[in-house]
């Protein structure tokens, strides 16, 4: 049964697998909160597909782990046993166990482990007996009659790769007596023919008893080469209606078409985003060939159409660019989706209660920003539980109910998402973090600092108030580790906590990490791109607003504080650049929590830049996040202004 | 194409494979070579087409030894291209294996194989 065309499959079927195992969970989860009986029916169907793919998979031991979850659901199923916490968590560290075969499949390793054979255990003894008995096929579809028809169907290649549909059919007779007939609907016109490729298909009606294992085994060589239908004409066991088989053959040849994308590079996309892309292709063509008409001149009559034109093909191209950046845009359900079972079992493990409420799951964003705003998520939902909601008994003091809430929100804001993680808890404990800070040498007294600013101190590196560790938080890893991964995505996190009330983490990020808006600011002969979002303001300073202090470092007066001048053209070392700084510009931005003015010539407008990666081009470049290509081709740099800012405060450490 | 031209094919073919034989009668012989598999059906087709030249093919498979799908599916496709133009296809004879592998895989009937052929 082992061949390359059945490792494919088996890809295939873990992927699916593992759809399911979450489908499982979260229809578990839900039923914990009082869920209807629609939902034992969804987690029995899924149990019932890994079970069955497992089987033909050749995993027998996830087959028959599989079948007793499933047993036990249907038990709960026929209303024989009324669903409860005990069996909800059962069936929960079932589902944990599947991934950890499943991962054991992906590796090669043997699957059963002691946590299996446990589990296995306690399945059984949840059903009142020792071992599995029986059952298993009872609710297999067919797969044996005394008469099959096969529909076969080799792809155009498959003789070219060596496998002759005659030795197939030549096989298939020793299990019976065959009818053969031949499809040549497909044929096409002797002179247009390859000989190497195939274009008939075939009917084969196979008499006499035979199992659906055996015919399947004839066409294993060929799997992922031919479209294959197997179907009994009549079935033998009456325990499953004819109905029922067919589905199951339709699901395998739709598995077997489809191509196996085991790997993570792709992304799949709703049928409507393509049809509305080819529309847009469709549009561009016309107004192509609409500005093809002026190839030969344009005399002043046709200047409007010609202006039209240009219109035209601006606005498509914008929409084009907008619909393709819409196929890398995935709902953050799929992050989202692991909370449900880590909340509760954070909650369970604290002892802690705690409701957790989602919304915005149908939110859009970027697939990268999407793979690595998970982590990040995590440790704040951690925290949330571990440090802001309080025990039942706390919050009885408190005033406030048993029940503790997380919240987590998606939403857009303008070009942004906002991801918000936000607790009814007690809010961050000022005087605990104060009196670390002051232990550790961050600071001398807390007495001068706003709560901003305090609650800024929970992102160095290392911070962490708890007195105990626990293996869930308070290593002190965690959100200096946050604020950085969202700072490598170009967002920022802020808080926003009520001592009493709860505590509120704004998760900033942009809508994609392809596309920014930027400012296009002129230093010397040179362009950069300043991201848009960074930016608070630009001033013009008079000479004598800029304040030179020791080490050589110049500030300015802004808003009521003192922020440092970069003069980009000394960062970049730009010849011929303006530099009297009246004559200049200073943009203030804002990254990384700080700010600086960066000293530039001019401003030249607002645009719209494609990232290229310069890592990828040339080699990183602090200060520099990527480079784009402006409209004259010239490239220009964009400015990393995190990363300059933090160049600024190490220098000023220095 | 037109023209007398002698039975004996291109040097290279192998042993088995005789090009097309030409009666005056304007029926082109093509006798199927013994290997008669994937590997040699660029030539058949080739040979086939040359014989469509005359609307009228006699296939000599009396030779084939192996045989395999490719070559049965060119055989159907040159039954059907002679029938659109009004041609005709005869065997000289067929082997047991060129039998028994049209028979498999539903094709004995439309290719007329003499085997096939009510009696």
């Amino acid at each position: 049964m082992v061949n390359a065309a059945l490792a494919q499959f088996q890809q295939v079927f873990i992927e699916e697998s593992l759809e399911g195992l979450d489908t499982m969970e979260s229809s578990l989860l839900a039923l914990d909160d009082g869920g209807d009986a629609e939902l034992v029916h969804t987690i029995f169907r899924a149990a019932h597909s890994i079970k069955g793919g497992a089987a033909t998979f050749g995993l027998p031991e996830m087959s028959s782990f599989t079948h007793e979850a499933e047993s036990l659901l249907d038990e709960v199923r026929g209303g024989k046993r009324a669903i409860d916490g005990g069996i909800v968590e059962l069936l929960l560290r079932t589902v944990d166990c599947l991934r950890g075969m499943f991962a054991r499949a992906r590796a090669g390793e043997p699957l059963n482990d002691a946590t299996a054979e446990g589990l296995r255990g306690e399945l059984a003894a949840m059903m009142g007996r020792g071992t599995a008995a029986g059952g298993l096929q009872a609710r297999r579809p067919a797969d044996q009659a005394d008469a099959w028809t096969i529909r076969f169907r080799p792809h155009a290649g498959m003789l070219a790769g060596g496998n002759d549909p005659l030795r197939l059919i030549r096989e298939l007779a020793g299990l019976g007596e065959l009818a053969v007939t031949a499809e040549l609907d497909r044929l096409p016109a002797l002179d247009k023919l390859d000989p190497t490729e195939c274009h008939l298909g075939w009917t084969i009606e196979l008499a006499g008893p035979a199992k659906r294992a055996d015919i399947a085994a004839v066409f294993d060589w060929v799997e992922g080469e031919c479209e294959l239908a197997i179907e009994p004409k009549h079935v033998v066991a009456a325990t499953a209606p004819p109905a029922a088989a067919a589905p199951v053959a339709d699901v395998a040849v739709a598995r077997a078409q489809r191509e196996t994308s085991a790997e993570s590079g792709t992304v799949r996309v709703a049928i409507d985003k393509i049809d509305g892309l080819i529309n847009l292709v469709g549009e561009l063509v016309i107004t192509q060939s609409m500005l093809d008409t002026f190839r030969d001149g344009v005399d002043a009559s046709r200047l409007a159409l010609l202006e039209q034109g240009l219109a035209q093909l601006a606005r498509h191209t914008r929409e084009l660019q907008e619909s393709v950046m819409g196929i890398r845009m995935l709902p953050i359900a799929s992050v989202f989706n692991r909370f449900p079972r880590m909340v509760r079992d954070i909650g369970q493990k604290l002892g802690k209660q705690v409701r957790l409420e989602l919304v915005g799951e149908h939110t859009e964003l970027d697939k990268t920003v999407l793979e690595k705003i998970g982590d990040p998520l995590v440790h704040l939902v951690r925290n949330a539980i571990d440090h802001g909601l309080e025990l039942p008994a706390q919050r009885r003091a408190a005033g406030k109910g048993d029940i503790g809430t997380l919240r987590l929100e998606a939403s857009h804001r303008g070009g942004n998402i906002v991801v918000e993680v936000s607790d009814d808890g007690a809010g961050l404990n000022r005087e605990a973090i104060v009196a670390k800070a002051v232990q550790r040498g961050l600071i001398r007294s807390g007495e001068s600092l706003g709560d901003e600013a305090v609650a800024e101190l929970i992102f160095q590196p290392g911070f962490s108030t708890v007195a105990v560790t626990t293996d869930l938080s308070g290593r002190g890893v965690g959100m200096d580790v946050v604020r950085r991964n969202v700072a490598d995505l170009g967002g920022s996190v802020t808080i926003r906590s009520t001592p009493g009330k709860g505590c509120v983490f704004t998760i900033t990020l942009p809508l994609t990490l392809a596309i920014i808006d930027g400012l296009t600011a002129a230093v010397g002969g040179e362009h950069y791109i300043v991201p848009l979002v960074s930016i608070v303001e630009s001033v013009q300073l008079k000479r004598e607003a800029i304040k030179t202090v020791a080490g050589g470092g110049e500030l300015f007066r802004f808003r009521g504080e003192y922020l440092p001048v970069i003069r980009l053209h000394e960062l970049f070392g730009c010849p011929d650049a303006v530099r009297a700084i009246d004559e200049g510009l200073l943009i203030v931005v804002e990254g990384d929590g700080a700010r600086v003015g960066l000293f530039v010539d001019g401003l030249i407008g607002q645009q719209q830049a494609v990232v290229k990666s310069l890592e990828a081009n040339y080699r990183r470049v602090n200060g520099v996040s990527g480079a784009t290509i402006l409209a004259d081709g010239s490239v220009a740099l964009i400015v990393d202004v995190a990363g300059m800012v933090r160049m600024q405060s190490r220098r000023k450490v220095a | 194409m037109a023209g007398k031209q002698a039975a004996k094919g291109s040097g290279q073919a192998q042993a088995g494979a005789k090009a097309v034989a030409q009666a005056d009668t304007g029926v082109a012989v093509v006798a199927l070579p013994a290997d008669c598999r994937i590997a040699a059906q660029a030539a058949l087709k080739a040979q086939l087409a040359g014989g469509l030249e005359h609307g009228a093919i006699l296939l000599d498979g009396q030779q084939v030894e192996r045989v395999d799908t490719a070559a049965l599916q060119l055989l159907v496709l040159l039954r059907r291209e002679l029938d659109e133009r009004g041609g005709t296809l005869a065997w000289r004879g067929a082997s047991d294996a060129l039998n028994e592998a049209a028979g498999l895989l539903g094709l004995a009937r439309i290719l007329e194989l003499p085997a096939a052929r009510p009696a």
